[in-house]
């Protein structure tokens, strides 16, 4: 949790704490898949600045760290192997927390302010607040918050907001020595993309994109996508939304659900009111209640 | 030596009414036998320890209700063990009492007109046994209730060994069955202690007065007492 940020949207919560009296620009992370060479910097800078612990690796066949994200591994180079003309290609790509603008994970989360998106786009867990329900596993598209059975608690990238929240680049920005990770304003990052997409559409990638899924109303971590045609060969979901069943969860059937118990009650209520007690009017056998009778 | 002075014999009604139900005792009919009524009240208090443990959970409108046990975590923590025993008591009330609850034929159209004449009072049917329709159907809501929380609960507290879909389902099921399950129970209170008086003591002592069972359970008063519910 950073100090100081203003907070747009927080979980389980009807607003969060906007005051309106500055504005601060979207963030975000600018990563460049085709320039990345896996040397994994960024991952160690990861567990240094957030001072994880060390997490075992496992061999699984590749250069990949771990299989897949971990409550102690936040950031995870993933070395797919794609093959191209009788050649193996790695499709490096950087697994982290997508900082969406409309996070999955916030509104499926039901404890009070447990994960929250700060005034510059980025969506944090709060420990103090997180009861380790694991519902925002559910609300994530990029499958991305993982449980720590040490703590009880969610854990993921934080898009090092206590270096944002005092002007420093993210960790693994400030690590990176191929300069395919940039940090700054979104509008900045976007603009960026799209130069290094045109470079690479002249350069024989006709299907370069910048990775900025609407779906979620864009990501606080755009993405520079060689194969654009197939994010999929990178582990990237092509349209990600929050899922429509957790919406329908959580905006169709909570309301739904308040109404239909209050409303049981205020009905049993009016019954009573209309028609009282069964076999006392209306019938001559008056004293029917009467236990003792 | 000081004498101590020997326990005051039982009531009656209530000595039969640890071991046998569907027996008349002076003016009182033993409606529940003891093992019934333990296994009901146990039911009951682990369905509101579950109640109240979840709905904050579900929704910050019930957000203070947390606060009765510690907080939204220890909520979050019990409300599975809880759940466990939700379904382990509603089991044995189900293999225990599904003889009693099976469906009457004859009743078919309860749900339509007679539901709306019973509400009003004015149904005056004879041939209403030990249950009516609208509490076997209650019953097999609740046995389905069960399935329903306990499969998707399941599934939420694991949720690392299902597929994404299954458990937004699961989010879904878990609260459509709850919701019904809630407005089911209100409905059930409601009509077994203010709406319906003398019902409640049946689920405490044990027992209704002979004129409460020729009322709400004509045929049940003939096959336990042997006399016509319509004479007085």
């Amino acid at each position: 949790m950073a100090h100081g940020l203003d907070i747009r949207r927080s979980s389980a919560s009807v607003w969060g704490s906007l005051s309106g009296m500055r504005s601060t620009p979207t963030v975000s992370k600018y990563i460049d898949t085709t320039t990345c060479i896996g040397c994994k910097a960024c991952e160690v800078a990861c567990q240094e600045w957030n001072d994880l612990k060390p997490v075992a690796t496992q061999q699984v066949g590749t250069y990949q760290t771990l299989p897949t994200l971990d409550p102690g591994y936040w950031n995870l180079i993933r070395f797919n192997e794609r093959d191209f003309d009788g050649g193996i290609v790695w499709l490096m790509r950087k697994d982290q927390c997508m900082h969406c603008d409309e996070p999955g994970c916030l509104a499926a989360c039901p404890a009070p302010g447990a994960i929250v998106q700060y005034d510059n786009g980025i969506v944090d867990v709060n420990p103090d607040q997180c009861i380790g329900c694991k519902y925002c596993e559910t609300g994530c598209p990029f499958d991305v918050p993982r449980f720590s059975q040490t703590t009880g608690k969610m854990a993921k990238c934080t898009l090092c907001v206590d270096r944002v929240s005092v002007g420093l680049e993210p960790a693994c920005v400030k690590s990176c020595p191929t300069g395919c990770l940039h940090f700054g304003t979104k509008d900045d990052m976007v603009a960026l993309g799209h130069t290094r997409v045109a470079q690479l559409k002249q350069n024989g990638f006709a299907q370069a994109v910048l990775y900025d899924p609407q779906g979620v109303g864009g990501t606080s971590v755009v993405t520079v996508l060689g194969h654009g045609d197939h994010p999929e060969w990178y582990g990237l979901p092509a349209d990600p939304r929050v899922p429509l069943l957790v919406k329908v969860w959580k905006n169709v059937l909570r309301p739904l659900g308040v109404v239909a118990i209050f409303g049981a009650v205020i009905g049993a209520f009016g019954h009573f009111m209309n028609h009282g007690r069964k076999g006392v009017k209306g019938s001559d056998d008056h004293d029917v209640n009467l236990p003792d009778a | 030596m000081s004498a101590v002075k020997p326990a005051p014999p039982l009531d009656p009604a209530v000595e039969v009414a640890r071991v046998k139900e569907d027996v008349a005792v002076g003016n009182e009919i033993v409606r529940h036998k003891l093992s019934s009524r333990v296994i009901h009240w146990v039911v009951a208090a682990t369905f509101f320890l579950c109640l109240f443990t979840g709905m904050p959970i579900w929704t910050p409108v019930f957000g203070w209700m947390a606060h009765f046990f510690g907080g939204l975590s220890v909520c979050r923590v019990v409300h599975p063990w809880i759940g466990l025993a939700f379904f382990a008591s509603s089991a044995v009330m189900m293999v225990d009492w599904h003889a009693q609850m099976t469906l009457d034929r004859s009743q078919k159209g309860w749900w339509g007109p007679r539901l709306l004449r019973y509400l009003k009072w004015e149904l005056e049917d004879e041939n209403v046994g030990k249950y009516n329709e609208g509490q076997k159907f209650y019953f097999w809501t609740v046995g389905l209730g069960a399935l329903g929380v306990i499969a998707s609960g399941l599934i939420m507290w694991f949720p690392a060994w299902f597929p994404a879909i299954v458990r937004q389902l699961a989010f879904v099921l878990h609260d459509v069955t709850f919701i019904l399950f809630a407005v089911a129970v209100v409905f059930h209170i409601y009509l077994s202690t203010s709406a319906e008086p003398g019902t409640f003591g049946s689920m405490t002592r044990g027992t209704v007065t002979r004129k409460w069972a020729r009322l709400h359970h004509p045929r049940w008063y003939r096959e336990v007492t042997g006399e016509d519910p319509r004479r007085r």
